[in-house]
């Protein structure tokens, strides 16, 4: 059993990588915009099907249309935050309620509409990286990495980072941070606070849909993909603290190596049991995510 | 002097309550006015109605003989406007030095950023010394020094002080008021709002009374503080 160690702590980080880029755009969205946003798993099923159609159209490998994928979905965010804004700074207030409404709505749209207009089929998104994997044997430990899994969490790590740039080393970044942090203020200071959502939305809505590509090349995709996805997202945010940007690594990798190690040394049908009771006991000591810096 | 803010008969409400009455009142280009008044008697109010935080219901406010009223809080600022809010209204989890670097977030002060650093650094070296603290760490008066010098980082034409010498020590106010008028000294058109009435009205050119949301009196500060009504109000005698 012990051989398995390493390839247990390997996947882990691997499904963690997943995770990651399921709720880091999320989790940024609701640091800044205070929405919770019930569609992020369907803006990634969107986003893995316009990789399926465009790589059915061209032939080329899924990889090749992140860029794409990222200003459509970006575009579409961008024209998407001004509706949530409309819904949300009504004069009758309760704008977390109306926001939750709002984008649950728009979960059912979407999958309402994708399993009309893509069917109920899984696909997957072709790709030369899903042939390849490093294979080593060292002693009685035997490791397998695929090598799609190992660019998604490059994917991932890059996103992390690049978010991170952009939020500390840039005027813009002030800007967003500003707006999450006090919204009055940081219209004194001359943000466009309207514009700065918008941004924030768009980013969001793009870096989802780009992580769409990954799992529908990584495991597959289907149109009813979204509500688990959303869930895992939840489960990121929740446990690194509701809005807290830098917990969600931690919590991203955790979840992935609580899953992982389930799958390999106890009961597969376990793992999620496994993982919400986790999740539970963390909540229950600490309500305010693994770092007590949530909201 | 040319009058560089005039609000005209602006009425404002909070949903069904309404806060402001017909406020009138003007600042003239070089001019350090004074907006004093009791707790809830509508000065915040006049400043957010001002910067664009809140809209007016009726009335008019013209900058530099341009009616502002209804433009967007980051087009106002654009104008030269800048206002340090009462609680300071800091970014908690930024630094010092991110605090005053987002004061130069606007395109026309963005290049002078690090002069203007300098030079806040230079005017408030407490800050100096903390440039690398989260600014919700740090006291009361250093919080106080902190929102002004981000507001100075704005380049300001028209500077807005909401409440300075709330909550800090006597010595503190009195370097408060100190830099306030220095400021005046050389030129910058201000507007104080206290709550501390006798000794802004020892300070300020012209002041303005504001009492349950209207303007009840007005005139030069130091012939307002010899007025029996405002003695008897706010002075305590």
């Amino acid at each position: 059993m012990l051989t398995l160690l390493p390839q247990a702590i390997i996947d882990g980080l691997l499904l963690g990588g997943i995770y990651l880029t399921v709720s880091i755009g999320f989790s940024l969205a609701y640091g800044v915009l205070h929405i919770i946003d019930f569609a992020v798993g369907e803006w990634i099923m969107l986003g893995a099907f316009l990789g399926l159609y465009l790589t059915a159209w061209t032939g080329w490998d899924a990889m090749l249309f992140l860029p794409a994928v990222f200003v459509v979905f970006a575009v579409v965010g961008w024209f998407t935050q001004p509706l949530i804004q409309r819904v949300t700074s009504g004069a009758k207030g309760r704008p977390v309620l109306m926001a939750l409404v709002f984008t649950f709505g728009l979960a059912l749209t979407f999958r309402g509409a994708a399993q009309t207009v893509f069917g109920i089929f899984t696909h997957s998104l072709p790709t030369e990286l899903a042939a390849g994997s490093w294979y080593w044997e060292l002693g009685p430990f035997m490791m397998t990495v695929p090598l799609v899994r190992l660019a998604g969490l490059v994917y991932a790590l890059a996103i992390t980072v690049g978010l991170t740039y952009l939020l500390k080393r840039t005027d813009l970044g002030l800007a967003i941070r500003a707006v999450a942090q006090h919204k009055d203020a940081a219209g004194l200071m001359g943000v466009n606070i309207q514009r700065t959502n918008a941004v924030v939305y768009s980013l969001y809505v793009g870096i989802s849909a780009m992580t769409g590509v990954f799992i529908g090349a990584i495991i597959s995709l289907n149109s009813g993909m979204g509500p688990d996805l959303s869930l895992f997202a939840f489960f990121v945010v929740v446990l690194a603290g509701m809005g807290y940007l830098p917990g969600v690594p931690w919590a991203s990798f955790l979840l992935g190596l609580i899953q992982s190690f389930f799958l390999i040394f106890f009961n597969p049908s376990w793992t999620l049991l496994a993982v919400f009771t986790v999740l539970f006991l963390i909540l229950l000591v600490s309500p305010t995510g693994l770092f007590r810096k949530g909201v | 002097m040319s009058t560089l803010l005039k609000v005209e008969g602006i009425d404002v409400f909070y949903g069904p309550a309404q806060a402001l009455w017909g406020v009138s009142f003007e600042v003239a280009k070089g001019q350090l006015v004074s907006l004093v008044g009791t707790n809830g008697a509508g000065k915040t109010t006049t400043l957010r109605a001002i910067c664009g935080l809140i809209e007016a219901k009726a009335g008019r406010i013209a900058w530099d003989g341009r009616e502002i009223s209804g433009l967007p809080v980051h087009e106002i600022m654009d104008l030269g406007v800048s206002l340090v809010p009462e609680g300071r209204q800091l970014f908690p989890k930024m630094t010092v030095e991110e605090n005053l670097t987002i004061g130069s977030y606007l395109r026309r002060t963005k290049a002078n950023r690090n002069r203007n650093l300098d030079w806040v650094y230079e005017l408030f070296p407490r800050l100096s010394e903390r440039r690398r603290q989260l600014a919700e760490t740090m006291s009361g008066g250093e919080q106080q020094m902190l929102a002004i010098g981000r507001a100075l980082m704005q380049e300001p034409k028209f500077l807005i002080l909401d409440e300075p010498s709330l909550g800090l020590s006597p010595v503190l106010v009195q370097d408060i008021f100190r830099i306030i008028k220095d400021f005046h000294d050389r030129g910058l058109t201000t507007l104080l709002v206290e709550q501390n009435v006798s000794q802004t009205l020892q300070l300020v050119d012209y002041a303005y009374v504001i009492e349950n949301g209207r303007i009840i009196m007005e005139g030069k500060g130091r012939d307002l503080a010899d007025n029996p009504k405002v003695k008897e109000a706010y002075l305590g005698f």
